[in-house]
Order: structure tokens, then sequence, then C-alpha cells
């Protein structure tokens, strides 16, 4: 199949929020200083939490495995630093509440490196074995870093009744204000390059496609580049597709690439196909080769409600406020602050809330980027405008979901197809009556979860 | 500083728009044909837009106070179903008769409903239809431009009588089916004056020209959806060639229907208040088909010269059910049953 190069690819629906990414894209990835006490959560990814593996006042390395799980979607959470477990407590998890998590002193500590990572133009990775591969990605607690944090594990081991083709790789990046991945791209392009080969290995897939969106040409050289130096491209291809919210959704990434739709309520494996983020592969090239497992993971500190934007390397379970310290605080105006883009992320009250693995930003908004009516919750009813509908990336009607959800008809919202939702808010986003579709889309989906638990089919 | 910090369920950005920035645009879209309202009708447009603008907003401003409701006047839906209740009245209506059904369209047409987006019909239909009911004989008498002189009209073809009422070009059409003359009624000149709007009608359906510039504002803002206005043209268009193929001599040609009466205004303003019409896309156009078709009907065969209204208000009824049946499929199909 020949795939247009031309950045024409696309997806029905999507929006075009401002991408106010140029705060940070043109900011180095710095390293983050270790700070004195970091949490890590032992549940930072879909499937089952760890249990820990040490004890409260036990010595940790720099890299230890701390918490594991003998659950198959799962993985294992590792110490960033060396230090002192001080206690197992609870903190402020940003979905999931409280959630327990190792509390780890530092001692008196080297600062954060860069993975420094160095191709070698001998580099062969038919040098792993398919199961090696697999177990270094499962040992070194790799998740999906773009957001949702599933088991990387889980997603390229060669399953036989789900054989895979394509694996596409995610350099999207369509929420505003991020620039990690971007970063990551122009910085590592080259632990990139290794860590797709490693994946496609692992996978068994024949075909590597990277797909990016196209207002990132720099990113697209320097892919393109790296290719041509390290790979002969070798059966990879760079992909350049429209620049539209949310083409880094990986339904919508396939739909753009391969023009093939993920069955409703299905795994991108049912058509053949893996997709796997770029920081994601990068920690894959780091795990196999260097056998370091998954730390540390860069970070945009942005929005307009923070005083000196960056990207940073930063250990993983670091809290939230030393982040935003570090760049200079808050401003006056800052009124948000959100793990992850304006889009899709979740806003957080308690700012000792550590870094995930799953963290790719901390953007801080003030009033004027919220908008007055959106931050006084102004809500007026709706006119049946039907921008929602022409939005939905996924061809649902979110107006009917939302509004049996209001008056308490889960069947009707579910009749409606609640679940194919994939909660990336374009409905919330260009509301003209300001209502919060997404979030009663989503309130739905919890009600209809505890109905279910209630009283199983 | 932390202090300040809100939070709530994502999105956490909103673009700026509100239902005033969509009621304004279409407000704007009305504009030309105002203006061509106020150049043709002169005085009759100066009094009849104001007065029922005011009443309009001064009835839901009461409905509001009366039911202890929010005042609700800053979404500007007010404005525009007074817009619309006006263009659509005949410009010689007395004033306390374009009252009468600016109070009916907003009180009974929306407020009783719950006001905006609750409402089940064209709040200004509703109003223009109650006149219409009430107060046939002012409903259906019509003045001609002031541009034109009254004694003298050019415009309606040679072979009828033409009086200072009685000007309106689907009454052509309708005495054509009669005489079957419908081939003589329609020639450039006539085509002319549906296009500038010199002709007699509803204060401001004349003017094709004024009708399509902000038809395609709205296009272009993406305040309407184009499948509406197309279903509602495309159809009415195929219904009048029908019967032009079948009888050329009694039916006048099909781009008559197009330019005259209500049906730009329609297919525009009338038929897309998003309130009433479906949601879907594929709703759009059965709407907009069952709309043109009815509108058609009504001219062809019923009594009335003009449709829109009734197909329109018909329509609207059955709206809610056109939404059930235009389910829309996931993208990535149904989900297979577990």
């Amino acid at each position: 199949m020949k795939i247009d190069t031309k950045g024409r690819l696309t997806f029905r629906g999507g929006t075009h929020p401002p991408e106010s990414k140029s705060l940070t894209s043109e900011s180095k990835i710095r390293p983050f200083p270790a700070v004195k006490q970091i949490a890590i959560m032992l549940s930072q990814h879909t499937g089952a939490p760890c249990r820990p593996l040490v004890r409260k006042g036990n010595a940790v390395q720099a890299g230890q495995k701390i918490g594991d799980s003998d659950a198959f979607v799962s993985a294992p959470v590792h110490s960033p630093i060396t230090g002192k477990v001080t206690e197992i407590a609870l903190r402020s998890h940003p979905v999931l509440g409280r959630s327990p998590a190792i509390i780890i002193d530092a001692y008196p500590h080297y600062p954060t490196k860069l993975p420094g990572f160095k191709l070698n133009d001998d580099f062969d990775e038919n040098d792993y074995s398919a199961e090696q591969i697999c177990e270094a990605v499962r040992q070194g607690g790799i998740v999906g870093m773009g957001g949702a944090g599933f088991p990387t594990r889980v997603k390229i081991e060669p399953n036989p009744q789900l054989p895979k083709e394509t694996l596409i790789i995610n350099g999207c990046e369509c929420c505003p204000y991020i620039t990690s991945d971007y970063r990551i791209m122009l910085e590592w392009t080259e632990q990139i390059i290794a860590g797709i080969k490693l994946a496609r290995k692992a996978s068994g897939c024949s075909k590597v496609l990277v797909g990016i969106e196209d207002n990132k040409p720099q990113a697209i050289e320097a892919m393109n580049a790296a290719l041509d130096h390290y790979a002969n491209r070798d059966g990879i291809q760079v992909v350049p597709v429209k620049t539209k919210y949310p083409q880094g959704g990986e339904r919508q990434l396939i739909k753009a690439i391969l023009k093939k739709d993920v069955p409703t309520g299905g795994i991108p494996p049912m058509i053949g196909v893996v997709v796997l983020n770029v920081a994601t592969v990068a920690a894959i090239a780091e795990a196999v080769i260097h056998n370091s497992p998954l730390t540390h993971r860069v970070v945009t500190v942005t929005g307009e409600g923070i005083e000196n934007p960056g990207n940073f390397y930063v250990p993983v379970g670091t809290p939230v406020s030393e982040l935003i310290e570090f760049c200079g605080g808050l401003t006056e105006e800052a009124v948000k602050v959100i793990l992850g883009g304006p889009m899709m992320g979740i806003s957080i009250a308690d700012l000792t809330t550590p870094v995930m693995k799953t963290t790719c930003a901390v953007t801080v908004l003030t009033k004027k980027q919220i908008g007055a009516a959106k931050f006084e919750r102004r809500q007026t009813p709706c006119i049946r405008c039907g921008r929602c509908l022409e939005v939905c990336p996924e061809n649902l009607n979110p107006t009917k979901i939302a509004h049996a959800v209001k008056n308490n008809l889960l069947d009707v919202a579910e009749s409606y197809y609640i679940k194919a939702c994939m909660e990336c808010g374009c409905c919330s986003y260009v509301c003209p009556a300001n209502i919060e579709l997404t979030g009663y889309i989503k309130t739905g989906k919890t009600l209809l979860a505890r109905q279910k638990e209630k009283m199983p089919e | 500083m932390s202090e300040n910090i809100t939070v709530s369920s994502a999105p956490h950005i909103s673009k700026p728009l509100s239902t005033r920035t969509v009621m304004i645009d279409v407000i704007i879209g009305l504009i030309p044909a105002m203006a061509a309202a106020g150049y043709y009708f002169r005085i009759y447009a100066l009094i009849l837009i104001p007065t029922c603008v005011i009443s309009a907003v001064a009835t839901e401003w009461l409905c509001n106070i009366i039911r202890k409701n929010p005042n609700s006047l800053g979404d500007f839906s007010g404005v525009v179903t007074g817009i619309i209740l006006a263009l659509s009245l005949p410009p010689s209506l007395p004033v306390w008769a374009a009252i009468i059904g600016s109070v009916f369209a907003v009180a009974i047409g929306k407020m009783v409903f719950g006001g905006l987006g609750a409402n089940i019909f064209n709040p200004a239909m509703v109003g223009r239809a109650f006149l219409t009911a009430s107060f046939s004989m002012i409903m259906t008498t019509w003045t001609v431009p002031a541009t034109i002189d009254a004694k003298m009209p050019k415009i309606a073809p040679e072979n009828m009588l033409h009086t200072r009422t009685q000007a309106t070009p689907l009454w052509w059409s309708k005495k054509a089916i009669e005489d079957k003359n419908g081939a003589k009624i329609y020639n450039e000149q006539q085509f002319r004056a549906t296009f500038t709007g010199e002709v007699g009608g509803c204060l401001g359906e004349t003017s094709t020209i004024a009708l399509l510039i902000g038809g395609l504002y709205l296009l272009i803002r993406r305040t309407i959806n184009p499948s509406l206005p197309l279903a509602v043209l495309i159809s009415a268009f195929i219904f009048a060639t029908i019967v032009y193929l079948i009888d050329s001599d009694a039916y006048v040609q099909p781009v008559f229907h197009l330019t005259s009466g209500a049906m730009l205004l329609c297919a525009f303003f009338i038929a897309t208040d998003p309130v009433t019409a479906p949601l879907t896309t594929k709703g759009m156009w059965i709407f907009g088909i069952g709309v043109g078709t009815i509108t058609m009907l009504i001219r062809i065969v019923g009594k009335y010269q003009e449709g829109v209204m009734y197909a329109v208000l018909l329509m609207n009824a059955i709206t809610p059910l056109i939404d059930r049946f235009c389910k829309l499929v996931p993208s990535g199909g149904k989900p297979s049953v577990k």
C-alpha cells in the first residue's frame, strides 16, 4: 500500500485548539535535580497495582525494583534514586484519589543525568531475541508514556490469535502546550530509532510507520535524517499527518494512516496494528540495551501560569510542587494546575501529587486561557447546534449521551454508545453553551461501571 | 498562590464561542434581507421589524419574571425570532397584529416549553401560523415595493389583472395553474424582479440576492450546516421540475419556485433553526427534503399560495422521530455483543 507523505492524512471530526507550543518548543531537555523526598505510586499503569517489595527503613539503590505484581497486565516500579524508604503511605493520585505510594528519602545525591544514548553503527536488533526484548520491557516497567499507561510488554508480545503486521510510532503530540515528545524526537532521535527496531523485532511487525503532525517539520526532518543514517530506511517510514486534535489518539492515527477503523470496544491488534508512543520506544531502547528501567521521563512544565516554562528530564515520583518551584513558581493569575495537556489532562488540587510514568506535562493555566464563561462554569441550554457531533472523532452523539446521563437515563446513554467515547474533550471544547459534555460522559461511564459491579449481568 | 487553584473535569479550555455569538451571526446574516426590506418597503420595514423585535424580547423578559427564571435575554434568541417573524409578515400588517404575533411566537412558541433549546416548533413560524389562522385577510394583503409606481405595476405579467394587493409572484403561479399560462408569466423581467426583490411579498422574502448573501455568510461562518439548505432547495427544485415537465403550460419554470416566496428565507434562516431541526446530517437531509416537498405540494396542489410555514411546522413535529431513526453509528462500527 502506498502511503501519502504530503501530510494530508487525517481522520473525520476533530478540532483545532490553539497550539501554544512555542512556550517550550525551543527549550532543550534539561536534567531535573533530584529532590529530597519522592513518592513512587504503586499504580502508575492500567492493570493490577504493584505490591511493595521493600519495607520501611530499607535502603534502595537507583534502578532497584521496589514494587511488582504477578498479574499479566501490570508493570513493576523502580526507584530512580539511591536512598531510604521512610514509609509506605497514601499519596494523591490524579485518577485514583488517595493511593498507596513508596516514600523514599534521597541520600545526598548526585545530579540527574540525561540518558546520553549513543547508537553504534553496528547496532543490530537481531542480537536480541524477541523473548529477551519482551522480558527486558517487562522488567524495565515500561508502560505507554502517552497517557494511558498500558503495560508495553502486553502490547508488543506476539499473540498467535492476533498477529501484528504494522507498528505505528506515535509522534503526533496533538495536545496543546506539550512539547516533551517533540524534544525527544529532536534530541534523542537515535534512541528512538533503536527502540523502534527493538519493538519491531519483539512484535514481529513487518512495517513501521512513524506518524508525526505536520506542524513539527523539524521533527520529521530529524527522524528522516536519522533513518537514512542508521537504518537505510529498512522498512521504516515517516508519515506526516495533518495537524488536528486528537490526531495522537491511537484510533485516529490508525484511521489517518491506514484508513482502517479499530472496532468499537476493540483494540488495535484486532486489525494487526500496534501503536507505541515515541517516548515509550525511547524507554524500550534504554531498558533493552542499557538494562536501565523506566525511572525518569521528560516532562514539559508549561502554561501561561508558570514563570519559566521548560522541558525537564524528571525522576518519577518528584512532587509537582517541586517542578513548579524549580520553574520560578506560579504567576499571580494561575488558577489551574493540570497533569497533562489542557484537553485531556487532569486538574489537581494537591500539588504534592508525584510525577508518574504517564505524566507528559504539567500545564498551569490562567483564567484568560480557560475563558471566563468556562472558568465560572456558566452553562446555557443546549441549542442542538450539532457542533459536538461534527467534531466527535468517534462519530458519536455527545449531546444525546450527556443529556441522557444528566437525566439519569443510563440505558439511553448506552444505546448512544457511551462506551465508545474516548474522552478527547472535543465536544466540550466547541460547545457554544459551555456544557461539560465530556464531564457528563465520564460520569455516565463511572455510574454504569458501578451498576455492573452491584448487579453483574 | 496555590489557594487560587481550582479543579474541574477536562477539557480545561474552550473555544471562544457562545450561544450569543451564534445568534449574532444569524442576525448579521439577516442584515442584507433587512436592508432589502428597508429599501423596498421603506416605512413598513422601519415599523414592523423593531415592533416585532421589541415585543419578542419584552415577552421573553416578562415570561422569565413570571416563571422566576434567570434572565435569558443575553442569548439574543428573542431578537432572532423577532426579526425572522417580521421578515415573514406582509409589509402592510398593522402594528397591533405584529405585536400579537410576536407575543404568541415567544410566549407559546418558546417560553411555555421552557425557553431556548426546549421548544418543539420554530417560534417565528408558530407566531406566523397564529396570525394566519386568526387574521387571514390582513395576512394575505400584499403591498408592492415603494420603488414601483403603485398605480402602474410593471412587473406583473401583462395578461393578468393587477391591483395594489395580490401582486406576489406566488399568486401569479397559482393563477397560472388555473389559466394554464405558466409558460408566459416567467420571463427575464420577472426573474430580475424576484432576484433583486422589486416585487410584492413578505417583508424579507422578496430579494433573492440579499438572502443569498446572508445565507452564504452563515455557510462561510459555519453557523449552519450546508446539508439542510441544500436538501430544501434541491428537493423543491426536483419537485418543481417534475411538475413542469408534466405540464409546462400550467406550471412555471422550476427556478421560479426557488427565487420567489419564502423559499430562500426558509432554506437559510427558518428551517436551519438548530433547536427544531434534527441533529445528524442524515436527519437534516430527511428534514430538508420534507420541508422542500411539502412546500411544493402546498404551492402546486394546495389552496394557499405559500407553503413554507406549514412545511416547517410539520417537519418540526417529526424532528424527534427523525433523530431517533437517524442514530449515528460509531466510526468503529457497532460494538459486538459480548
